[in-house]
């Protein structure tokens, strides 16, 4: 039934894109999209617990079956990933007029995502990888919201295609020692590598996947690629793909490698400083944004980051033959990255709301609250306390989550994995905190911020999106206990144990056992509206003062609001200053003056603070790149002679070759 | 910073004990109020009303309650000393009288019996009596008045010793004491305060300039005091009121001590 | 050895130089050149149809004031270029006047708020009596542009917190980090140089009190002495020592209150409480030497309105301060989250304080030796020692000490001034020759205070112009706060210890 559904989906999503071709009928490439996208949640909804059944599909590549199957946690993490894809597609990118490039692009994006989740071989997964990044190039290439986005673009593929070939050297490294390409096929053989292949196969399946979730130094192409895009490219790339390539990591180290025990622990040590020190990073620039997207951008590669290392945990955790822990340390990264795409994905259909309000992705005061509606400001407030991991939304049931997981680390045996833990769990700790800063930030500037000018309010598709997807996420963390069920079987058959049934205990959730620590956002969704009734009848029964409303006061004169509240670059100044190592903020005011210097006409202030990889490992690689295409531009001479000279040399060659 | 505080425990304490307890109120030598004797006036003679800068005293336009030829109005005098150092006859004399807080601006002048009607009951005031917040406006003084101000937090009259305390925002405020003759930019502002306090509010002038305008009222830049700009509690007169006139006109709006200014004469 | 002041040295009416408008410029040039400065330039109307400028600027190595007069007929070329510090006269007169100076860099309103409504230059003739300006609580704002709006304002007052005077100050900052800075004044002005028009000159020595209530002293003295420069009148020495007596009794309370002022930004708590109980012994001293714990009601024309009889108690006091005071300011320099606050905070550049006119012991603090008292001496001063004390750190510990040792100089001068108090009349008779002008100046506890009086044909006030120190000093106070944090502003204000009314007037 499931596979029928995503055949289903398939399909449409075809059809769209060769609608979006040809540049006809995009409303109905857009329904299509949209209707796919909902098949396929159906088909993930339909075929938990089991997954779907393995099918054959109609081709052969490099002499191999190809097989279609997605086991339960890939339709996990693609149901999840599908529900703000669903909403982006159905309403499109703001930019009317980029429709169909945008359109193809995204089916693309469906398309190369739904081959990730569930073919099982080689060379078809890498097609599908490819197609993939494709699609989501070709989104923000052909939204062009920023004057230059072709260079992002292009650092976006530079990085993407670094990890694909990484990818490519795993992949042909699998295949001769398994010698086939299908993923079956892995595991047998695998055992008698040596650990040290092993290992090399693990980094490069990291910076394969890396490069795609953020991990560092592949981060740095997300700022200016989603901030060249719109919402809608953000919460397809933020939700659908970056499942996608989390669940291929996941895969990788978890299936295709032997759980050999050194291999295992060294391998999530390494796992979890990449992860940690990603998410600090990212989560510190996240902070400093300006724009809606390229601050969610960071936020994304952070929250990734988290997700990875609790990867990391659960291999750490299973090369010290702790099965029970490394399983809850699983099903908490799955957990994390099913709120986040929803969080996420509400969050990036806001700032579009915001963009069709006010046509900018800034973050400044916008008063959009007041003048929308009731349920936009609700969902937007949802998925933002579920990003800064406030109860009782399903980003802070995953966040606790993770920590319970950190705190475990008492039970490992050796000095380094109870150092990595301790410290990935304080370095965790000030990524949340950050995070908590980000969303306060985001929300109380960008969209509660007051201003006596008055644009637009957020439109209907803009409310639906939000309104949705937020309570998705609050249904999220309300139903856990139910959706915890889901992951039972995949967790038995991937680690034997019964941790995903261990983690509730009717409706508390706890980190396999009671006795530890307990939540339960079930419980709060009930009691705190019920507390709340005191101090609300407490109002109603004392209304005993007429109220005299005067304006705020300042002091004894009038201001506008908007003139004097906090604004986003003052609210991140002191991070700014006190993590300024890190950032190395340049500041340059430039005062132009009259005829003496004392008296000021302007002042011009501009700021940066600067990335880390950047001008260190980017650039010069750059130069280089560039370098070496200069010297090959040297062929290009133009003059006839020369190629007909390079011609003959070549000639030469060759025969010599023939003969000899 | 231990040596402060040693230093601090080992100065002792250096605060007044007046108004709480018998002793000095550290205003001796100052000259006050000019006394009126009406009784030394000579017919014609009217030296003191042309060398008053604020025309405090002026010729009386008709026969009053109290034979008197001068309308003496203590809220329009500056204690210049000008009247008492002109007059021929001693019937303006010096004196040392200060404590000229009062509730109803007709006590402020001589002769007058004030049949005013509270304009508010000492009852509205129970539960402010040890603890009361004042919002200070300056509407343009001199920055007088604000020097004696900010000599009521010295040690030696410690004015949170009596429950009274200076807040930064009018909407803790139950008083609002302005200085000035209300220039026209600080109209504005001042009328926001008053609007931003919560009730029950009350108003103080203090100084003669809040209280009539003083030596620069008139003008193209300046009011007449509060008259006509808010509604007034307490009249303290002065130019400026020491520290000690302040405490007493505040004890006095509480009604922890007795107004001692009746008709323009100060009664014990 | 007496020293006789005659008109020629102090008053205008001699030394008035008549200037083209067109020769300003030139004229400014050269003065600047020869390290002089220029102090003000007024106007005032010698006959309702007639408007004349006065410039009045300090030369170096003379005594005598440089002062020109011009008399326009139309608009004047503004000296703003030339020296900096004209730029807000030239102000205030467009506001008062409606005299147009062209090339003024800054040609908004600022004595005059500029959303008041107002029917007619204040100063104008024709202005309708008893017509008060109407003013809209709304007010201009310099611009923030910029697509994210990164740049947050912050507008304090008028009405600030704790007991302070009423102002305005436009903050445009980063979180900590102050970009640019614009303290806009004015609240308070009352036009008090307006109500001196028209009175008899005894009748305004209450008037000239009153202008800055904690300077009364030093503005009733600057304006008796332009008065008797202008009626050649000579001031008896009793009443000459006397007044530098009371002058620098002021000095005294002022300086020990600034102390405990600075103390409470500083949160030295104790220290606050110290200062502004010794403060308060010497405003007690005030009353009790004069009746007045701000000196008042004792200067007139030609001397003091009555004798004092300091002799005998007041020099015991005062060594009993002094040894107070002194064990007080030793405490204080051995404070270190005291001085750390101090030392390095608002640096003010010599040439900056210069450029804008600072004053007193704030460009005293930047290595500018300036004292009134001591380069144009006035009162008893050319016959006692006066200590100056200059600094060059420039920054609000050296502003402290400076005022430090003016404390311990003021006392000095006061033991030498009552040792050499001689006997005799405290009064002698001023005649005002109708018509006439004079210039009077004295050095108020935050600088150089000058007031010049003109007299029209009845023999009563036709003009009196004030300089007021605090007008001059909060014209360069904003140079020291661009570009520094937050945390230290209330500490550089207190340093400077400017008065608002007395700007404002």
């Amino acid at each position: 039934m499931s596979n029928n559904l995503l055949s289903l989906a398939f399909v449409a999503w075809i059809a769209a894109a060769a609608l979006a071709a040809f540049r006809q009928g995009l409303p109905l490439a857009r329904i299509l999209l949209a209707g796919g996208s909902i098949a396929g949640i159906i088909a993930a909804i339909v075929a938990l617990p089991h997954g779907t059944l393995a099918v054959a599909l109609p081709t052969r590549l490099a002499g191999d079956p190809v097989d279609f199957q997605m086991s339960p946690d890939a339709s996990w993490l693609f149901g999840f990933g599908l529900a703000p894809a669903a909403l982006a597609c159905a309403f499109s990118t703001p930019k009317r007029d980029a429709e169909a490039g945008w359109l193809f692009g995204a089916a693309a994006s469906l398309i190369g995502a739904l081959g990730v989740f569930g073919v099982r071989h080689g060379a078809g997964f890498l097609i599908a990888w490819e197609i993939m990044s494709f699609g989501g190039a070709l989104m923000i290439l052909s939204e062009r919201l920023s004057s230059d986005v072709g260079r992002p673009v292009l650092f976006m593929l530079g990085l993407l295609e670094t990890g694909a070939v990484a990818l490519l050297l795993a992949i042909l490294l699998l295949g001769a020692l398994s010698h086939s390409f299908a993923f079956q096929a892995y595991g047998h053989l695998l055992a008698q590598a040596s650990t040290p292949l092993l290992a090399s196969l693990g980094v490069l399946l990291v910076i394969g996947f890396g490069a795609k979730l953020g991990l560092l130094p592949f981060y740095e192409w997300f700022p200016a690629t989603y901030g060249a895009g719109s919402g809608a490219s953000g919460a397809l790339l933020s939700g659908v793909v970056m499942n996608a390539a989390f669940f291929g990591l996941s895969r990788g180290l978890l299936e295709w490698l032997p759980p050999q025990a050194s291999l295992s622990a060294g391998l999530g040590i390494f796992i979890i400083i990449v992860g940690v020190l990603s998410a600090i990073l990212t989560a510190l620039y996240a902070f400093q944004q300006e724009d809606w997207r390229e601050l969610l951008s960071f936020s994304s590669a952070e929250n990734a980051s988290i997700a990875v290392t609790m990867l990391g945990a659960t291999l750490l955790f299973r090369g010290h033959s702790e099965p029970l822990l490394a399983s809850l340390a699983w099903v908490v990264a799955l957990l994390h990255l099913a709120g986040h795409a929803l969080a996420k994905g509400g969050l990036f259909l806001a700032a579009d709301g915001v963009y069709r309000a006010t046509s900018r992705y800034t973050i400044f005061h916008t008063d959009l609250l007041r003048r929308s509606s009731l349920i936009f400001g609700l969902g937007a407030l949802f998925a933002a306390m579920s990003l800064a991991a406030m109860p009782p939304q399903a980003g802070f049931v995953s966040e606790w989550y993770v920590f319970q997981t950190v705190f475990q680390g008492f039970h490992l045996d050796t000095l380094a994995a109870r150092l990595t833990l301790a410290l990935a769990g304080a370095g965790l700790a000030l990524t949340v905190a950050v995070a908590f800063a980000t969303y306060v930030k985001v929300f109380g500037v960008g969209l509660l911020g007051r201003t006596s000018e008055s644009d637009g309010a957020a439109p209907p598709s803009s409310v639906i999106s939000a309104g949705l997807l937020g309570l998705c996420v609050l249904a999220l963390a309300v139903g856990m206990p139910l959706w915890l069920n889901s992951l039972d079987i995949v967790v038995e058959a991937r680690f034997g144990t019964q941790a995903a049934r261990a983690m509730h205990d009717g409706l508390l959730l706890v980190p396999l056992t009671a006795k530890f620590a307990f939540i339960s956002p079930t419980m709060l969704v009930i009691v705190m509206p019920l507390l709340a009734l005191f101090p609300i009848i407490i109002v109603l029964t004392n209304r005993r003062y007429a109220v005299r409303r005067v304006p705020v006061w300042y002091g004894g004169l009038e201001q506008d609001p908007k003139r004097v509240s906090t604004t986003a670059l003052t609210f991140s100044n002191a991070l700014r200053t006190f993590y300024s190592f890190i950032y190395r903020p340049t500041e340059e005011t430039e005062r132009e003056t009259h005829a003496v210097r004392y008296f000021v006409r302007r002042l011009t202030f501009t700021h940066e603070v600067a990335p880390i990889f950047g001008p260190y490992l980017f650039a010069p690689v750059t130069r280089f790149v560039f370098k070496l295409a200069s010297w090959l531009r040297l062929l290009q001479s133009g003059h006839l002679n020369f190629y007909l000279a390079v011609i003959g040399v070549l000639l030469a060659i060759i025969l010599a070759l023939a003969l000899f | 910073m231990p040596q402060w505080t040693l230093i601090g425990l080992l100065k002792g304490k250096q605060t007044a004990p007046w108004p709480l307890a018998e002793g000095s109120d550290g205003q001796s030598g100052l000259l006050g109020m000019p006394r009126y004797h009406p009784e030394h006036c000579t017919a014609d003679c009217k030296v003191c009303a042309d060398v008053c800068p604020t025309a405090a005293i002026t010729l009386r336009s008709q026969k009053g309650s109290v034979d008197s030829r001068l309308d003496v109005d203590y809220g329009r005098c500056i204690v210049c000393q000008l009247c008492t150092e002109t007059c021929p006859t001693e019937a303006m004399t010096t004196s040392s009288d200060w404590a000229f807080g009062a509730r109803w601006r007709d006590d402020l002048k001589w002769g007058v019996e004030s049949t005013a009607s509270p304009q508010s009951e000492p009852s509205a005031r129970a539960g402010f009596r040890r603890s009361l917040h004042i919002r200070h406006v300056d509407a343009g003084s001199c920055n007088g008045c604000e020097s004696e101000l900010q000599a009521l937090n010295n040690p030696f009259y410690n004015l949170h010793r009596l429950g009274i305390f200076f807040t930064a925002s009018p909407r803790f405020a139950d008083l609002l004491l302005v200085t000035g003759p209300v220039t026209y930019a600080m109209h504005g502002p001042l009328r926001a305060a008053y609007e931003a306090m919560a009730e029950p509010r009350w108003v103080m002038a203090m100084g003669t300039c809040a209280v009539s305008g003083g030596i620069a009222e008139g003008g193209y830049a300046c009011g007449h005091g509060l008259e006509g700009v808010l509604p007034v509690d307490v009249y303290l007169p002065g130019c400026p009121p020491n520290p000690a006139a302040v405490m007493h006109a505040l004890l006095m709006f509480l009604g922890r001590v007795q107004q001692r200014v009746k008709g323009g004469q100060l009664v014990e | 050895m007496t020293v006789t002041q005659s008109a020629s040295e102090t008053g205008f009416r001699q030394r008035a130089d008549k200037l083209h408008p067109a020769a300003l410029k030139d004229a400014a040039r050269e003065l600047v050149g020869r390290g002089g400065r220029m102090q003000m330039v007024y106007a005032w109307y010698p006959e309702p149809s007639r408007i004349e400028l006065r410039y009045v600027g300090t030369v170096p190595g003379q005594v005598p004031f440089a002062v020109w007069r011009c008399e326009p007929d139309g608009p004047v070329p503004s000296l703003a270029a030339v020296a900096p510090l004209l730029s807000w006269y030239e102000r205030e007169v467009t506001d008062l006047f409606g005299l147009e100076f062209s090339e003024h860099p800054q040609p908004q309103r600022l004595v005059l708020h500029d959303s008041a409504i107002v029917p007619r230059p204040p100063f104008d003739p024709d202005y309708p009596t008893g017509v008060e300006i109407r003013a809209q609580n709304q007010q201009s704002i310099p611009e923030i542009a910029g697509v994210n709006g990164d740049v947050q304002l912050l507008p304090f007052g008028p009405i600030r917190a704790d007991v302070l005077e009423s102002a305005e100050f436009l903050f445009f900052y980063i979180g900590e980090a102050i970009l640019h800075y614009q303290p806009r004044l004015f609240y308070k002005h009352r036009g008090m140089e307006k109500r001196f028009e028209g009175l008899t000159p005894e009748r305004a020595v209450v008037l000239a009190e009153r202008v800055s209530g904690v300077g009364s002293v030093a503005h009733a003295l600057a304006y008796c002495q332009a008065i008797e420069a202008a009626a050649d009148c000579v001031v008896p020495p009793r009443a000459r020592f006397l007044r530098v007596l009371l002058a620098e009794m002021e000095r005294l309370y002022n300086h020990l209150y600034y102390l405990g002022h600075l103390c409470h930004t500083t949160t030295l708590k104790v220290g606050e409480a110290q200062g502004k109980l010794l403060a308060e012994r010497a405003k007690q001293l005030n009353a009790r030497l004069t009746g007045s714990r701000f000196l008042r009601s004792i200067l007139t024309l030609g001397g003091l309105r009555r004798d004092l009889s300091p002799k005998g108690w007041l020099g015991g006091e005062l060594e009993s301060l002094r040894e107070s005071y002194a064990v007080y300011a030793r405490h204080l320099e051995t404070t270190d989250s005291h001085l750390d606050r101090l030392i390095t905070t608002g640096k003010l550049d010599p040439k900056v304080a210069f450029d804008q006119g600072a004053t007193g012991p704030v460009d005293r603090a930047s290595g500018l030796d300036r004292d009134l008292r001591r380069d144009h001496p006035y009162a008893a001063y050319g016959e006692l020692p006066v200590n100056v004390a200059v600094r060059t750190e420039g920054d609000a510990h050296a502003r402290a000490q400076v005022r430090m040792d003016e404390i311990d100089a003021s006392i000095a001068l006061m033991q030498r001034a009552l040792l050499l108090l001689p006997d005799g009349p405290i009064k002698s008779e001023c005649k005002i020759v109708p018509g006439s002008d004079g210039l009077g100046w004295s050095e108020s506890p935050r600088g150089t205070l000058f007031y010049a009086v003109h007299f029209d044909q009845t023999g009563r006030l036709a003009r009196v112009k004030i300089k007021s120190p605090s007008f001059s000093n909060w014209r360069a106070f904003p140079f020291t706060v661009h570009e520094t944090n937050m945390m230290d502003y209330a500490i550089n204000e207190a340093s400077f210890g400017l008065t608002i009314a007395g700007c404002d007037r």
